[in-house]
C-alpha cells in the first residue's frame, strides 16, 4: 500500500533509546558531529521541531502483518473484513478518491468505512459498562454509576486504550498526527468488529479487560459526590423509617489555631453511623455526612477491590443480566435490607 | 551506598495500561533486524535468522518482524513498543546465543524506559482501615473527662508481665518444695 509522504510527516519529538556499548571515535570526529548537530538543531527550530513520519512510510511495513498481530496480541479472532473496515475511515476513502480522480484513475475503491461500527460499538461498550458497575456496586445509586460510565467512556480514556493497543500505526485516517476522535472511533469500531467476529461474550470480556481496567486506582467517589449529603442522608433515613441523623461533637483538637480538627459523628436513634473529620464544624458535619452514604453505598475507602479478569467468571452472566437493569436513583434509595424485609 | 551518583533515573514499579490486570498483552509491537548479507560482523545475526528467527515468530505471533538486509552496515535490532518509546542496539559480532539473548529480553520488556526501581512494589491503595492518627483507639471517655481523673490521669495498667508471672510461679514451687521435705 503506497502511501503519501508528504501528509504522513509532521513536527513533534521523537526519541530513541540505545543501549549503550563502549565507542571509540577518534578527537577530530568531535567538530564535524558538532556541526552537524548545530545544522539539525537549526533546522529543527526553523521547522518546529523534528521530523516524525507515519510508521506506514518506512521501507519495513506490512500492513496484512500488522493486523496479524494485532489480533494475536490482543488473543482475539477477527474477521478480516470487519476488522479493515473498523480500522478505515471516511476521510480517508474521500482523500483517496480524490486523489486518485486528480490522477484521472476511475476510482471503485472497495473500502467500508467505520461510521456504522464505531456507532454500534459506542452502544454496546455502554452496555457492557453499565453491566459491570451495576454488578460490581450492587448498592450504587445510577447517578455514581453513570458518572463512572462517563468517566471510562470519556475521550481521554479512550484514546489513552487505543494509542496503547496500537491502533496508532494501523488507522487509516486522512489526518497525522491522529485526533482524539479518530482514536476513540477506531476503538469503537474495534469493539464492534468483534462482536461481529467472536460473538457478544468475548467482545464483553474485552471490553472489561481494556476499558473498564483503567477504573483501577480511581477514588470513585472523586467521580461523583451528592450535592446536598446532610438532606440525602436525612431523605434515606426517612425513608427506611429510622430516626432523624443526629450530629455530635466527637473529638477536637486545636480550635484556636489554624490546624484546628473536629470530628463529628452522626447517630440515628443513638446508633452509631459514621463520623468523619474537617477544619470547621460544617466540614466536619458534612464529611461525616458524605462517610455515612459512602458506608451505604458501601464505596468506602476500604471497600472491596474489583474484580477483573478470571474473578468475573463466575458473575458474568449476572453482569449480562443487569445490562438492562438500572439501579436505583438516589431520590429513591433504600438501603437493601429493608426493602427485602419489606417486599 | 547512595543512589545520588547514578545517571539512572529512578521511579516506582509500573506498567502501561494497567496491563495483567485484565489481560497480558505483550507490550512489543514490532521489531526490525537489520544486517549485512555478507560481512562477517553480521554472521551470529545470520545464523540466528537462520535457524531460530521462524521459532521465535511463531512464539510471539503479536509482534511483527521485520528483517531488512543493509550492505557494508554492521547488524543491529530497533524494537518498537507499544507506548510508542524505541530501543536500539548493536548486534555487531553478536553470537547467535546473544541476538536470541538479548531478542528474548527485549520482548520481556514493556516501553517504559530502564530505570532504577525504588520498590519492588507498589499499589494505588496504600491503607484500607486508614491512616494511623492521635485519636485512633483512643476511649471516647476522655471526652467529657474532666482531668486530673482518677483512671486515665493514672499510668495504664497493663496487668503482670510474663516474665512476672513465670517468677510467680516458681516462687511459688519453691515454697512447697522445702514445706514436703522431711525433717533431716
Amino acid at each position: 500500500m503506497v502511501l503519501d509522504t508528504a501528509v504522513y510527516c509532521s513536527r513533534l519529538t521523537a526519541a530513541v533509546n540505545v543501549i549503550s556499548k563502549r565507542n571509540f571515535k577518534a578527537h577530530w570526529v568531535a567538530p564535524t558531529l558538532r556541526e552537524l548537530q548545530r545544522r539539525k538543531v537549526i533546522e529543527e527550530d526553523r521547522g518546529g521541531g523534528p521530523k516524525i513520519f507515519h510508521r506506514s512510510t518506512f521501507l519495513e511495513w506490512n500492513y496484512d502483518a500488522e493486523i496479524f498481530a494485532f489480533s494475536n496480541r490482543l488473543g482475539e479472532k477477527f474477521n478480516d473484513s470487519s476488522l479493515r473496515a473498523a480500522l478505515t475511515h471516511k476521510s480517508y476513502i474521500e482523500r483517496e478518491t480524490a486523489r486518485l480522480s486528480d490522477i484521472g484513475v476511475e476510482s471503485n475503491l472497495q473500502f467500508q468505512d467505520n461510521e456504522a461500527l464505531a456507532q454500534k460499538g459506542g452502544e454496546i461498550m455502554s452496555k457492557f459498562i453499565n453491566g459491570y458497575l451495576r454488578a460490581v456496586f450492587t448498592q450504587v445509586p445510577e447517578e455514581l454509576i453513570r458518572a463512572m460510565h462517563d468517566f471510562l467512556t470519556s475521550n481521554p480514556t479512550l484514546e489513552t486504550v487505543a494509542k496503547h493497543i496500537g491502533l496508532g500505526d494501523l488507522m487509516l485516517c486522512a489526518d497525522f498526527p491522529c485526533k482524539t476522535e479518530t482514536y476513540v472511533k477506531s476503538f469503537k469500531a474495534v469493539v464492534a468488529a468483534l462482536a461481529e467476529s467472536s460473538g457478544e461474550e468475548r467482545a464483553r470480556i474485552f471490553v472489561q479487560d481494556l476499558v473498564i481496567t483503567q477504573l483501577y486506582g480511581q477514588d470513585v467517589n472523586e467521580l461523583w459526590n451528592p450535592v446536598d449529603p446532610i438532606g440525602n442522608l436525612t431523605a434515606i433515613l426517612k425513608r427506611e423509617g429510622k430516626a432523624e441523623p443526629e450530629f455530635r461533637l466527637i473529638r477536637q483538637a486545636g480550635s484556636n489555631s489554624i490546624l484546628a480538627v473536629y470530628y463529628v459523628g452522626v447517630y440515628s436513634d443513638k446508633n452509631f453511623i459514621s463520623e468523619g473529620a474537617g477544619e470547621s464544624l460544617e466540614v466536619a458535619k458534612e464529611m461525616a455526612a458524605r462517610e455515612a452514604l459512602k458506608k451505604f453505598f458501601h464505596t468506602e475507602d476500604s471497600m472491596r477491590a474489583l474484580p477483573f479478569g478470571r474473578q468475573l467468571k463466575n458473575i458474568q452472566s449476572k453482569i449480562a443480566q443487569l445490562e438492562n437493569q438500572p439501579n436505583v436513583p438516589l431520590s429513591e434509595w433504600i438501603s437493601p435490607k429493608i426493602m427485602s424485609a419489606v417486599h | 551506598m547512595s543512589n545520588s551518583h547514578l545517571f539512572l533515573p529512578s521511579g516506582f514499579i509500573r506498567t502501561p495500561l494497567q496491563n495483567g490486570l485484565g489481560r497480558y498483552i505483550p507490550q512489543l509491537q514490532r521489531i526490525t533486524i537489520k544486517f549485512c548479507k555478507s560481512h562477517g560482523g553480521s554472521r551470529g545475526v545470520r545464523d540466528f535468522i537462520e535457524s531460530d528467527l521462524m521459532e521465535f515468530a511463531k512464539t510471539n505471533p503479536g509482534t511483527v518482524v521485520y528483517l531488512k538486509p543493509r550492505r557494508h552496515r554492521s547488524p543491529c535490532m530497533v524494537a518498537e513498543y507499544l507506548n510508542g518509546e524505541r530501543e536500539y542496539l548493536s548486534c555487531h559480532e553478536f553470537s547467535r546465543d546473544e541476538v536470541y539473548k538479548w531478542l528474548s529480553y527485549m520482548c520481556t520488556r514493556s516501553g517504559i524506559p530502564v530505570m532504577r526501581f525504588r520498590k519492588y512494589q507498589h499499589t494505588d491503595y496504600p491503607t484500607i482501615q486508614g491512616v494511623w492518627n492521635p485519636f485512633t483507639h483512643q476511649a471516647p471517655e476522655i471526652n467529657v473527662a474532666e482531668f486530673p481523673h482518677e483512671v486515665l490521669s493514672k499510668p495504664i495498667n497493663h496487668g503482670p508481665t510474663a516474665t512476672e508471672q513465670l517468677i510467680e510461679i516458681f516462687k511459688k514451687t519453691q515454697l512447697e518444695d522445702p514445706a514436703n521435705k522431711p525433717p533431716n
